[in-house]
């Protein structure tokens, strides 16, 4: 039966479609930002997302720990990723439980839905829509950008790029199971039209952007 | 759902139109995404040419659909994706409630999803046996209270605070206050929370599919396409057989007008691309991705002069923008989708004669046209389908009688001649400095009024004329009138038919 139904939908397409002329050439982005960091931190802001800016990965590593501070976490989630990987994160910062993704044991799922903070670092930064591009992988959870209250991402400067065309046009190699693209915290304003941050998603977005 | 007659949709917009807090809702929504769109696309450089290509784009895939389908299918296949392809949305439903059988499910999270509201996936999950719990705030407000979408971007649009605060206490055990929109988001954020991390499979639609990859998109600002993508053990997504793109740099462009045309914002908060279930060595993910391909009429439409309709991206941009939507509501439409894309997919995809009033749903200014990302022109569409309508006989009986009335009387000049000369008579006490009073009964108001009927017809002067050139032959090419004027004279002689045909019909509706 099911079969039926392909061949008979791929079979009505096909005796119907007028042949046309083929796709057009790909638009490319005809943004330009005089400076990506600036407009990335620029439009993440407005959007109620933070940015932070650091010098190095290991300033961006001392100003994360100052967040993780303020912000009195005790329970953290983190990605095995640069610039995290190689940390040993216990001993930097001892005060805090950390499930590393892929190296602690323990199910990362409830860890997640009880975590305070969920760290990740960033694949692609987009500028023009302040988003931050994070991938599924080994060591690469999808919910520790999710589940948590809040969203910590330490995004090197080199990964920022004008927009989503200029993204996806430079992108190569397969795709990873789930590609997100996030542009600030999760928000709804289905009650009235009123916005309210953090429905589903993290309700405070932290990008540390940093430099080498 | 139920069938929309003319006197249907009337009387559900007079209901709506009565409803003082539903206007000002859509009012201020709409007037709100209306801003924002236009604001953010002048964001984009040479926007206008990009909508271009978008619809060149759009319109090359639909000739080329069978392959994209069967490209996009190797492609989800070979990413480990189980595609199932369902031709009506019975189909459908049997394919999404084995897949949740197969694994047990008795409990379904969704996401905001105009696809499986267009398959009535939740009754039959619920007589499966399958409790589905709708995760979008809007759609699971629309859910709580048993109602359907208002608008297709803000389906909880017509409800008020006090009637949200109201349904969730019912929901939670515990009387929440209205005062504090924050905190009734918190309660659906915790409640929903354990929906999510108790449910056994997710459901969703799919805002695209890439062909080169074998991807879905998800698009949500509240992020529950990725909780249901990301948390359950399995994951279904249902999606229209037309909302594939060829590559990547084609789903940039879908995506860069398609949040700025619905909300006005640049990108949804979250765009998801999944391609396939979680691989070896993901630490979470679903270990299932299944993907129905609907139909349900779509491939009927193509080649066909309503095709144009399947390169819609379901936007809403059309719906800020109608005139008619923002006085009648999206509950008149009587079907999930409403507003001018409703108008036209509605009576395609499922039937002109139980959708007979809402090709007139539409005053024709063209604003859908105007603002459609892909320029789909459904003014255009909506006039086919009242021609349809008129070539099937779906018209009410007393409007058939008018017309086939009317006809036979201008097909006997010398009785409407006649006619027309005792109207001349008759009108006398009605005329009045600016043309007929409309009497009272038919203009409470009494803001309306007829032109009256001209000393002289058009055919007297036509054959006064003709006698003159006789008599006297000037240069035939001064003299006659030209065609425009001609048409102009004629068209204003049967403006007053017209009206007087308008107005009964509005009197009719009322009823």
């Amino acid at each position: 039966m099911m079969t039926d139904a392909r061949q008979e939908i791929l079979g009505a397409v096909r005796g119907r479609v007028r042949r046309g002329e083929g796709i057009p050439a790909p638009w490319r982005s005809r943004q330009h930002f005089e400076d990506l960091a600036a407009r990335f931190s620029q439009t993440l802001t407005a959007l109620h997302g933070e940015v932070i800016r650091a010098d190095s990965s290991e300033d961006a590593l001392n100003r994360l720990g100052n967040v993780l501070t303020n912000l009195g976490a005790t329970r953290v989630v983190a990605n095995d990723e640069p610039p995290l990987s190689g940390v040993d994160l216990a001993a930097r910062w001892p005060e805090i439980t950390w499930h590393v993704v892929g190296r602690t044991e323990g199910d990362l799922r409830a860890f997640c839905a009880g975590a305070d903070v969920g760290v990740t670092g960033a694949v692609a930064a987009l500028a023009e829509t302040g988003s931050i591009v994070v991938n599924s992988g080994p060591g690469h959870s999808r919910m520790v950008s999710l589940l948590p209250p809040v969203h910590i991402a330490l995004v090197p400067v080199s990964c920022l790029t004008s927009d989503l065309l200029t993204w996806a046009a430079a992108r190569s190699g397969a795709w990873p199971a789930n590609v997100t693209v996030i542009s600030g915290p999760s928000k709804t304003a289905d009650i009235e039209q009123t916005t309210a941050i953090g429905m589903h998603g993290p309700k405070r977005v932290i990008a540390i952007l940093y430099g080498e | 759902m139920n069938d929309v007659s003319f006197h249907s949709f009337r009387a559900q917009a007079a209901q709506a139109i009565a409803n003082a807090h539903l206007q000002s809702a859509i009012d201020g929504a709409t007037l709100k995404f209306r801003t924002e769109r236009k604001r953010v696309l002048a964001d984009l450089p040479d926007v206008e040419a990009m909508r271009d290509h978008f619809k060149a784009m759009r319109a090359a895939t639909l000739a080329h659909l069978d392959e994209y389908l069967e490209e996009f299918e190797r492609n989800a296949r070979a990413a480990g994706a189980q595609v199932h392809w369902a031709r009506d949305a019975a189909e459908a439903q049997q394919i999404v409630i084995g897949i949740a059988r197969q694994h047990g499910a008795t409990l379904a999270v969704k996401s905001k999803s105009m696809t499986t509201e267009e398959i009535e996936l939740n009754a039959a999950l619920v007589k499966a046996g399958i409790t589905p719990v709708e995760t979008d705030l809007g759609e699971w407000i629309v859910q709580l209270a048993a109602e359907s979408p208002a608008h297709i971007v803000v389906p909880a649009l017509h409800k008020t605070r006090q009637q949200v605060a109201e349904l969730f206490s019912r929901e939670v055990g515990r009387p929440l206050s209205a005062d504090d929109i924050p905190t009734l988001t918190n309660e659906a954020r915790r409640a929903l929370r354990e929906k999510f991390l108790a449910a056994q499979i997710g459901i969703s639609g799919a805002n695209l599919g890439v062909a080169e990859t074998g991807s879905i998109v998800l698009v949500t600002n509240e992020g529950n396409g990725r909780m249901v993508s990301s948390v359950p053990p399995v994951h279904v997504a249902v999606m229209g057989i037309e909302k594939i793109c060829p590559t990547w740099d084609d789903a940039a462009v879908w995506l860069e007008l398609l949040a700025r045309s619905s909300t006005g914002q640049p990108l949804s908060v979250y765009t998801t691309a999944l391609t396939g279930p979680a691989r070896e060595g993901d630490p979470d993910g679903p270990r299932e991705l299944h993907i129905v391909l609907y139909d349900g009429g779509r491939s009927r439409l193509l080649g066909t002069s309503y095709e144009e309709v399947l390169q819609c991206i379901r936007c809403g941009a059309c719906l800020n923008h109608c005139p008619v939507y923002q006085e009648a509501g999206g509950h008149a439409y009587g079907h999930a989708y409403s507003g001018p894309i409703g108008a036209v997919l509605v009576p395609l995809l499922v039937g002109l004669e139980q959708y007979e009033a809402l090709p007139h749903a539409s005053s024709l200014c063209g604003a859908c046209l105007e603002v459609c990302p892909a320029r789909i022109d459904l003014p255009r569409m909506l006039l086919d389908l009242r021609a349809e309508e008129v070539a099937r006989g779906i018209i009410p009986p007393p409007e058939q009688l008018i017309e086939k009335s009317a006809a036979w009387l201008l097909g006997h000049r010398r009785l409407f001649n006649a006619l027309t000369d005792l109207g001349r008579v008759f009108q006398r006490p009605l005329v009045s400095k600016n043309g007929l009073r409309v009497p009272r009964r038919f203009n409470p108001a009494q803001d309306r009024q007829l032109p009256s009927l001209a000393p002289r017809s058009f055919h007297d002067l036509w054959q006064e004329l003709a006698a003159e050139e006789a008599a006297a032959p000037v240069p035939a090419r001064r003299r006659r009138p030209s065609r425009r004027t001609i048409l102009t004279v004629a068209g204003v002689s049967l403006l007053p038919l017209a009206l007087l045909w308008r107005l009964l019909r509005r009197k009719g509706g009322k009823r």
